[in-house]
């Protein structure tokens, strides 16, 4: 193999095993599970409002550890819950700039697609912001991207190729299209949450 | 992350270099899809198959303006549309002017939907030769790539990864299948929508198929006339049922694509001469081809994409 296609792998190997370290899974009812992300070194984790109740939670992390969770926020209109992890601080995940992302850039979605703990799908930006024409209006911004979603994927970092967060992965609209949150709106539920000074930007 | 960043940041500079040359189509009544800068002077190329109607097309150029746009000219068998719009000064776009392209390549397509471009990613899956789309249209050759159509992206470019336009993205050739007309086709069909507002093509009025003929013939097959259509150009021209039709002019005809090759549009109403095994018997008959009757859209079945 070329030495540089070589390093670009390495590259992109290391960026998802830093980020994989910031996933978990988390479950709150028999049938309510999903992914979901460390945004905070204190245990703050980032989740779809649709893969949890509005009850304790367990996570498992990444070594096969489970650990309960309590509730911190949620906010059905937006899709987005937050959660506080109990124990020992876990490694977080910066939220990066979204508003910034252009179409063609680099992405990685992590989770649990299908219950296969950690896969990584990489893509490109398809678009940033509001205006859909084939989605129904409503308002919400959106990340698509160029990837391959599935059930189990909701709730999982998206990253670009520094591997910071730039949107939480919320459904897909093909086989072939993804759709996340994107981190800006993510800033703003922490935010009117006052959970804000919990989070890592970037 | 030095070598995922830059390729990261070539692939997003790559969108942006081309978007500039990526429009908006308005023509159909339910998503917007896209088209391509064709010149400065407000000339746009898009799919046939995204404008259903011919009147009410409006264009939303690259600052976010939408313009009224007029239908210069359709082909339906290749699936291009050549509209003219007012706007002036607009950005022509860079074309790939060589052949350099290879299966594998990384590739980005280009739409504008919205007001805003968007962009997918894939890889060269086939590149072939000439090859006739199921319409009839004559393409120079076969560019299929895995690329994501995202809703409203026929119309739109295929772009290498330093942003320069392959050619036109369409999902209404081949069903399921993302294909690209090339550079060279485009500019032979828009030439010959410009001039006549359609792509000219001759007309004999028969149906054939391609014959194994005995030993003994001129050549080892023909095309067999199974239908001759009453007042059409071949009827009075003489050719009748059961004529095997084997040159056309100088050039030997063996299937339809041969046959189809010696009618373009250059040969309408200019007498041809035809070489015909008739009974055994070789003949040569002269005729004039008509002009293909221009097809009319059925908007049954629309494409998203």
């Amino acid at each position: 193999m070329e030495a540089w296609l070589e390093k670009l792998n390495g590259e992109l190997a290391e960026v998802i095993r830093l980020a994989r370290r910031s996933l978990v899974h988390i479950r709150t009812s028999r049938r309510g599970a999903g992914s979901a992300t460390i945004v905070g070194g204190d245990g703050l984790l980032v989740t779809n409002a649709h893969v949890v109740n509005r009850r304790e939670a367990e996570v498992t992390l990444g070594d096969g550890q489970t650990r309960p969770a309590h509730i911190l926020a949620y906010d059905e209109a937006a899709d987005l819950a937050a959660f506080k992890v109990e124990g020992e601080p876990l490694p977080a995940i910066g939220l990066g700039d979204s508003g910034s992302l252009q179409p063609g850039e680099l992405v990685v979605a992590l989770g649990d697609p299908w219950g296969i703990a950690g896969a990584a799908t990489a893509g490109i930006v398809i678009g940033v912001g509001a205006e859909w024409p084939e989605m129904p209006p409503s308002g919400r911004e959106w990340v698509i991207a160029n990837l391959h979603l599935r059930p189990g994927n909701s709730g999982g970092p998206l990253i670009n190729s520094r591997g910071d967060l730039v949107g939480i992965n919320t459904m897909m609209t093909g086989p072939d299209v993804g759709v996340a949150i994107p981190a800006h709106v993510i800033h703003a539920f922490l935010q009117r949450s006052e959970l804000e000074e919990l989070a890592v930007m970037v | 992350m030095g070598m995922l960043s830059d390729l990261s940041q070539a692939l997003a500079g790559a969108v942006e270099a081309a978007g500039g040359g990526v429009v908006r189509v308005d023509g159909r009544r339910r998503i917007p899809a896209s088209g391509i800068v064709w010149s400065a002077d407000g000339m746009v190329i898009t799919a046939h198959h995204v404008v259903e109607s011919d009147e009410e097309i409006r264009v939303g150029l690259p600052d976010g303006e939408m313009v009224p746009a007029e239908l210069v000219g359709r082909d339906h068998t290749t699936d291009l549309a050549l509209l003219r719009t007012e706007a002036r000064d607009l950005s022509v776009p860079r074309w790939m002017e060589t052949d350099e392209l290879k299966v594998g390549h990384l590739v980005l397509a280009l739409g504008r939907p919205g007001s805003s471009v968007l962009a997918t990613m894939g890889i060269v899956s086939a590149l072939d030769g000439a090859w006739r789309t199921p319409a009839g249209g004559m393409l120079d050759q076969y560019l299929q790539t895995d690329v994501v159509m995202y809703p409203g992206f026929s119309g739109g470019p295929l772009v290498d990864v330093e942003g320069r336009m392959i050619g036109l993205n369409t999902s209404g050739l081949l069903r399921g299948v993302s294909l690209t007309i090339g550079v060279k086709s485009l500019r032979e069909v828009a030439e010959m929508l410009l001039t006549h507002g359609r792509v000219r093509r001759g007309y004999l009025g028969v149906g054939a198929q391609p014959v194994r003929l005995p030993a003994g013939a001129p050549s080892e097959v023909g095309l067999l006339l199974v239908s001759v259509e009453s007042e059409s150009p071949a009827e009075k021209g003489g050719l009748i049922l059961g004529d095997v039709i084997t040159g056309i002019e100088d050039d030997p005809v063996q299937t339809l694509d041969d046959l189809m090759a010696g009618l373009s549009g250059d040969r309408i109403g200019q007498p041809i001469r035809l070489t015909v095994l008739r009974g055994g018997v070789v003949t040569q008959i002269s005729l004039i081809p008509g002009e293909r009757p221009e097809w009319r859209p059925r908007w049954k079945r629309g494409s998203r994409n």
